[in-house]
């Protein structure tokens, strides 16, 4: 009965633009939540190997290099500059081998015969994402696992073999085979067996463990030491803008491809960010709407709320009918957010990117759910220190 | 309960002199063991006395305390728990809710402490003679019936004191001399009293203590 007559004037046109602002802003908001978590768990290849965020960067060379008056190592106080930077979360100078290194099949593997002079530079295991098993090496391994630049397959099989008359070699085929490597330096010589474990298009260098690089340099190397010429750095989210600005200011170089993905990554955030931004005015200006809705609610019924107070209604349970009413539209609002965000998500822009040739990884509901519980959780608090106050006010004139 | 008015004056009445005996700018008690007519014309205050000691008024000087207590020292909860269970009343102008049917007015009211039962509200209704508007919407009734539901609505809760406010203004004779009977008839059964204005008549009204403005 208390909320037929708290209710007997409300005004369903102005209940009707809140429930639809607020159904546009949460569903907005968490489509942008959920975007943002997927671009995030966006992943090409070559995040599988070194972990998100990681570019290689280098000094340009330039007509001085070349004569020699301009070099393109990266001293210690380089590479403490690049440690200071706020947007770089990781720095690793490339490791260089000190001796000579050749490579040839081993026969009998597949491979078709070759030999090449070669080099190994090496970077700190925490960048490299290959399996670990795959990665580890000690003097005891049977093999040596290295990751080739992906381009120096394409030279051989588009380039090389055409031109020599040999076979073509598949990623697998290589992956598969062994490599004969052999070590030359420092007044010594020896040979080792290595494998493929991966493939990298972001780094055009052939890696190899640490660890290995060490000892061999120990061993067989001829005793310079090497400022590096490369280094390896991580980047947190969304900082391509502060990237761009150092390659700029140091006149570095990078692998334009290898950034992409940290730019597009960058922009989509930024957008959906901006979106993220205007569901979030959306739903305050819908909050805003709900409190007049409730307040114009409460006014028509000012009659009625103030004779309940007088023959002996408490304020909360006239709040609470308002309280209870509010509630359960909100709760509606909220479910359908979700349900509307998952459907679009999973009906149209999954199917969209897949169709582009994007693939994501799964995203929980967690987030939608974190989101979708704080703002009930607002909407029910805002009205209700509204409410309270509006009624207090009446009992009290 | 007792109450106690000391020099109270409220302030729209402070320009109007007030006689000897007047309860204004003196004091007086009112005891809720007992009946009080309250007599006066129009225009002294009578209305104004009955929201003050309801609380719904609070522009006076003086103090009004209840049983010792200074009333302006209640807050709206405080107001709120007394009305349910030890102050009731009959508004001059009734405070229905115009929407709701004479039995839902009751019901809203009987609800708060479950006071009387269903049969006892409907016996009622019929005592006043406005049994058939039972189901009938207060906005469509007559004042007259309006004002029978109300001075049934004030007794459907416990109370040390009911104060009523010219409830017979538009009641002939015979149907205020039933509603005072079922007045007093619930009063005593409360082991109350009450405090009843009126502007001249008194309805054949039996009472202890006469107050005046």
């Amino acid at each position: 009965m208390l909320k037929k007559l708290l209710f007997a004037h409300k005004s369903n046109l102005q209940f009707v633009f809140a429930t639809l602002g607020t159904l546009i802003g949460l569903t907005s908001l968490l489509l942008s939540a959920q975007l943002i978590l997927d671009v995030q768990s966006f992943q090409s290849n070559e995040e599988e190997l070194f972990g998100p965020n990681s570019v290689v960067i280098q000094k340009k060379v330039t007509k001085l290099t070349t004569i020699g008056m301009n070099s393109t190592e990266f001293t210690p106080e380089d590479i403490k500059g690049l440690e200071e930077k706020e947007f770089i979360t990781d720095v690793a100078p490339f490791q260089s081998s000190d001796f000579k290194v050749g490579i040839s099949e081993v026969e009998g593997d597949g491979l078709p015969h070759f030999y090449a002079d070669m080099f190994f530079q090496a970077i700190p295991d925490r960048f490299m994402d290959v399996k670990n098993t795959e990665w580890e090496w000690n003097v005891n391994s049977e093999y040596i696992p290295i990751v080739l630049p992906r381009d120096f397959i394409m030279i051989i099989n588009y380039g090389f073999a055409q031109s020599q008359g040999i076979n073509q070699i598949s990623e697998e085929l290589l992956m598969a085979a062994r490599l004969q490597i052999y070590i030359n330096g420092n007044g010594q010589k020896t040979t080792k067996i290595g494998r493929v474990v991966g493939f990298s298009q972001k780094i055009s260098s052939i890696l190899v463990p640490e660890d290995f690089l060490k000892i061999m340099n120990k061993q067989y190397g001829n005793g310079n030491i090497l400022n590096p010429s490369r280094v390896f750095i991580t980047i947190k989210d969304d900082s391509y803008g502060e990237l761009e600005e150092l390659m700029e200011e140091h006149n570095l170089d990078i692998n334009q491809s290898a950034i992409d993905v940290v730019k597009i990554k960058t922009i989509v955030a930024v957008v959906i960010g901006i979106f993220g931004i205007a569901a979030i005015l959306i739903m305050l200006l819908s909050l805003l709407g709900f409190i007049q809705y409730s307040q114009l609610v409460l006014s028509k019924a000012s009659y009625e709320i103030r004779t309940l107070l007088r023959i002996g209604y408490a304020v909360r349970s006239i709040v609470k009918t308002f309280i209870k009413q509010l509630s359960l539209t909100f709760g509606i609002i909220t479910i359908s957010a979700i349900g509307i965000m998952f459907a679009v998500k999973l009906l149209v822009i999954n199917p969209w990117l897949e169709d582009h040739g994007i693939s994501i990884g799964a995203s929980g509901i967690t987030i939608s759910l974190f989101i979708g519980i704080i703002s009930l959780v607002l909407f029910i608090v805002a009205n209700y220190l509204n409410i309270s106050r509006t009624v207090k006010r009446l009992g009290n004139e | 309960m007792i109450i106690e008015l000391n020099s109270v004056l409220p302030f729209p009445l402070a320009e109007y002199p007030h006689g000897k005996d007047s309860v204004w700018k003196s004091n007086s008690t009112v005891d809720s063991s007992k009946k009080t007519l309250l007599n006066a014309s129009s225009g002294k205050g009578k209305s104004t006395f009955a929201s003050t000691l309801y609380g719904i008024r609070q522009d006076y000087e003086g103090t009004i305390k209840i049983d010792g207590e200074d009333i302006k020292s209640f807050d709206l909860n405080e107001w709120i728990e007394l009305r349910r269970m030890k102050l009731s009343a009959v508004f001059q102008d009734l405070q229905l809710f115009g929407d709701l049917t004479a039995f839902e007015n009751l019901q809203l009211k009987n609800n708060l402490t479950n006071h009387r039962s269903e049969e006892r509200m409907l016996e009622m209704l019929d005592t006043l003679g406005i049994g058939d508007k039972r189901d009938q919407t207060c906005k469509t009734m007559s004042l007259g019936q309006q004002q029978r539901v109300a001075i049934i609505r004030s007794l459907l809760q416990p109370f040390e004191l009911l104060i009523l406010d010219e409830p017979f203004s538009h009641l002939d004779e015979e149907n205020s001399r039933i509603a005072l009977n079922l007045i007093n008839e619930e009063t005593d059964a409360n082991k109350a009293g009450y405090v009843l204005t009126t502007l001249g008549s008194h309805h054949g009204f039996d009472f202890d203590v006469e107050l005046k403005l």
